[in-house]
């Protein structure tokens, strides 16, 4: 007779499998506390129903921006923020570009999902005593955009944009619909600068 | 003059942030729920979705989470359940209309014979209802005690013993009609 116990515990995945917790732990945080950062008390229902069509943020990206940013002078010349969906194989058609923070090459759809026109607001978040991120929510309508695009996307990379340069392209885990967090290991200034540039249209 | 207005200023400085509070709680117990997640799972990747999940949900509600080690884990152990148990219905309906639309049959690949025992066994796992699979690898694989079970899940000691027993019995029932007999 065999015993069910053992053969759990000779099958048990976790034997060899704790080293995918590892490499994930650090982008699975951020994206956690992030979401804290960002969240807001629940409305009630029926305000709810009154017209806040703004409810809370529901998914969430995490970007790590380490680009440096330049001097911009006027407002106009601020942050341009787009996001695009990419892959992480070639193909045809498909615009080949490098991710800033690590050098990784994804290849990315033409279309743009999102861009400054369609951030409702953005705002600085403090992740720690020196380091900041900046958190945007999207309008209804790109909003929308974002989750049905991202829906259908699961599993491959979704990219960020900053000014033309892609700053990082996690992979979308659930679908992305209401804002997203541009996360990094930026000053107050950094971040300040750039929750006020993304939002200009 | 009132000590009032002090103690609320004490209070307001003192009062944890959601972030802070949630990086507290990913950082305390990521590991035992991922452990369990991944026992809960066919795939690794299927285990991280959970585990982020499970913390989101603790992140867009931080104030629903009860305070002390033992009622957070608790906490979270039973969102991640309930989780899972979305994912498997949604699954077991998928499944069903997988079954109707393109009835077919699927040649197992060419494995050794540890891989097609660990397969085996996982898949029996798979057939459980989450609430019961949950209940096997707590007791079977963390080597929980029955209270700590129950008190985890928010359910009674004779439940998680039924629980155990009667999954234990699936097991065999599968196992055996595959494999020979187990007990």
């Amino acid at each position: 007779m065999k015993i069910v116990s053992d053969l759990l515990r000779q099958a048990d995945p976790l034997n060899d499998d704790l080293r995918r917790l590892d490499e994930a732990r650090d982008q699975i945080r951020r994206t956690v506390v992030t979401a804290a950062s960002v969240a807001r008390p629940r409305v009630p229902r029926r305000k709810a129903a009154l017209g806040a069509a703004g409810a809370l943020a529901a998914a969430l990206i995490v970007v790590g921006l380490l680009v440096g940013l330049g001097d911009r002078g006027t407002l106009r010349a601020a942050v341009r923020f787009e996001m695009r969906l990419a892959e992480a194989q070639p193909i045809p058609g498909l615009i080949v570009a490098r991710v800033a923070d690590s050098g990784r090459v994804i290849y990315l759809h033409p279309e743009t999902i999102v861009t400054n026109e369609d951030i409702a607001q953005s705002w600085v978040i403090q992740d720690g005593p020196d380091r900041f991120s900046v958190s945007v929510e999207f309008l209804p309508a790109g909003a929308e955009r974002m989750r049905q695009a991202t829906a259908i996307h699961l599993g491959h990379p979704v990219a960020i944009l900053i000014d033309g340069e892609v700053v990082i392209a996690p992979i979308v885990r659930s679908a992305i619909s209401d804002s997203a967090a541009i996360t990094g290991d930026y000053t107050r200034a950094e971040a300040e600068r750039i929750a006020s540039g993304v939002g200009i249209r | 003059m009132s000590g009032q207005p002090i103690v609320s200023a004490l209070a307001m400085t003192v009062e944890e942030r959601p972030s802070d509070r949630v990086a507290a709680l990913f950082d305390a117990h990521h590991q035992r729920i991922y452990r369990l997640a991944r026992r809960l799972t066919a795939r690794a990747d299927d285990a991280l979705d959970l585990v982020q999940e499970t913390f989101l949900r603790a992140a867009r509600a931080p104030k629903s989470v009860p305070v002390g080690a033992e009622r957070e884990e608790a906490w979270l152990v039973r969102v991640l359940i309930n989780l899972r148990r979305d994912q498997w219905r949604r699954a077991a309906v998928q499944r069903r209309h997988d079954a109707i639309a393109a009835p077919q049959l699927r040649a197992e690949p060419d494995h050794g014979p540890a891989v097609i025992a660990r397969t085996t066994v996982w898949r029996a796992l798979d057939r459980l209802p989450p609430r019961r699979r949950a209940v096997v690898v707590m007791h079977e694989l963390e080597g929980l005690a029955v209270s700590t079970i129950a008190s985890q899940l928010g359910i009674s000691a004779i439940t998680v013993r039924w629980h155990v027993s009667a999954g234990r019995r699936d097991l065999a029932r599968v196992l055996a009609s595959r494999h020979g007999d187990y007990e």
